[in-house]
């Protein structure tokens, strides 16, 4: 049984003592060096769960593809990128670019299958609105940099993003 | 549908981080960590997980904001034992907070709050990997691949760099940690950035009974030593 399994290790039933608690700091120290939690990560979350508190009916899309380390904000992110999110309704594929003026970010986007909706790309300061044209194509321009989510108004039940980092 | 906040007929407070509170709200979270880091014996995070709860259902993010930043690490050392890549886990984490706010009103006693967390954490990180493993079966299905050697995900937790970890002492408690069965890993983990009244929580996410998570800590505490020893590291001893 499961109690047994150490039973031949010396001092496994002694209290948590000091050094214990040293070690324990140790691993916890250890573990995320090896593999640190995200930079921006709280960030992200409470922007998350902002948007989570307003509109509690979000369905989440998934990021389906990126290429490493550039949709969070560990890349400087000046070259263009390309992120594909996936529904089981709708895709959004999004392409970011550098704004005109300096740190702002151009969106350009596609819905799939292509519809003239609503979208709202929502910051922690603001919203930014346009719609979709026939072909599922919108332009978001010299938006800030800085956490984003797209929320893609559609039927009673609108979609939103992860929260990302333009 | 309407505008932001129409759902709901107490829409929930703005979360903001640290850095982009004013300077003198930034004092207040600044005493509100420092209370935060030295807890009265009785405080675990649990407990702040129900304080901040209950401050939220106010309309009181203060306390809110802290717990995230405080208890996030646990989430994402969760989430990543279970197999789940950085981005994939990246969003599970934050995907968990936002389930949070949909559950503010339902979780009906305060203090399972952080059970709450990290078992929402757990299963959505098993769906990650479930859907990460059907993906790959359908990738070997393919003639030339080989099933053996394809197959497997990616290590969740990777051997850390040399580079980052120079300290001689430093690798070998690496090294001894990675020897341990999985679960004394795990559970090492997340009682090192825990509380111990938080180990009924912790016991409900990792699936232990409650009653043995203690000895099982110090068995595998121990064990570590033991490796440590073998290996000729004796300061711990």
């Amino acid at each position: 049984m499961d109690m047994t399994y150490f039973d031949d290790v010396p001092g496994a039933e002694e209290p948590l003592d000091a050094s214990d608690v040293a070690l324990l700091a140790r691993v916890a120290e250890l573990s995320e060096r090896a593999d640190p939690v995200p930079e921006g990560l709280v960030e992200r979350s409470l922007f998350a769960m902002t948007l989570a508190g307003l509109e509690s009916e979000v369905m989440e899309l998934m990021v389906l593809e990126a290429p490493a380390g550039t949709v969070r904000s560990d890349a400087p992110p000046l070259e263009t990128r390309t992120i594909t999110f996936t529904h089981e309704r709708l895709t959004v594929m999004i392409a970011l670019s550098p704004g005109n003026t300096p740190r702002t970010v151009r969106v350009d986007g596609w819905l799939a299958p292509a519809d003239t909706l609503t979208i709202v790309l929502r910051r922690p300061d603001g919203d930014h609105r346009t719609t979709a044209d026939d072909d599922g194509r919108f332009v978001l321009e010299d938006v800030p940099r800085g956490l984003a989510s797209l929320l893609v108004e559609q039927d009673d039940v609108p979609i939103t993003t992860p929260v990302i980092e333009l | 549908m309407g505008g932001p906040g129409g759902r709901r007929a107490s829409p929930r407070p703005a979360l903001r981080s640290w850095g982009a509170a004013g300077a003198s709200g930034a004092r207040d979270h600044e005493d509100a960590r420092r209370e935060m880091t030295s807890p009265p014996e009785t405080e675990s995070l649990g407990d702040r997980a129900a304080a901040a709860l209950l401050g939220y259902r106010e309309g009181r993010a203060d306390a809110m904001s802290e717990f995230v930043r405080e208890a996030t690490p646990l989430l994402w050392r969760t989430v990543r034992a279970q197999g789940v890549p950085r981005e994939a886990a990246d969003d599970v984490v934050q995907q968990t907070w936002a389930a949070l706010v949909g559950h503010v009103e339902s979780i009906s006693e305060p203090k399972a709050t952080l059970k709450w967390l990290l078992v929402t954490a757990r299963r959505a990180a098993w769906e990650v990997v479930r859907k990460g493993r059907a993906d790959e079966q359908r990738r070997t299905e393919l003639p030339d691949d080989d099933a053996e050697t394809s197959a497997t995900l990616p290590d969740p937790t990777p051997g850390p760099e040399a580079e980052l970890l120079r300290d001689e002492r430093d690798r070998l408690l690496w090294g001894a940690l990675r020897q341990l069965p999985d679960r004394c890993q795990e559970l090492l983990r997340l009682v090192s950035l825990a509380d111990r009244p938080d180990y009924r929580s912790i016991s409900a996410a990792i699936g232990m009974p409650v009653g043995s998570i203690g000895a099982t800590r110090g068995r595998c505490l121990a064990k570590l030593r033991a490796v440590l020893t073998e290996q000729g590291e004796t300061s711990w001893t």
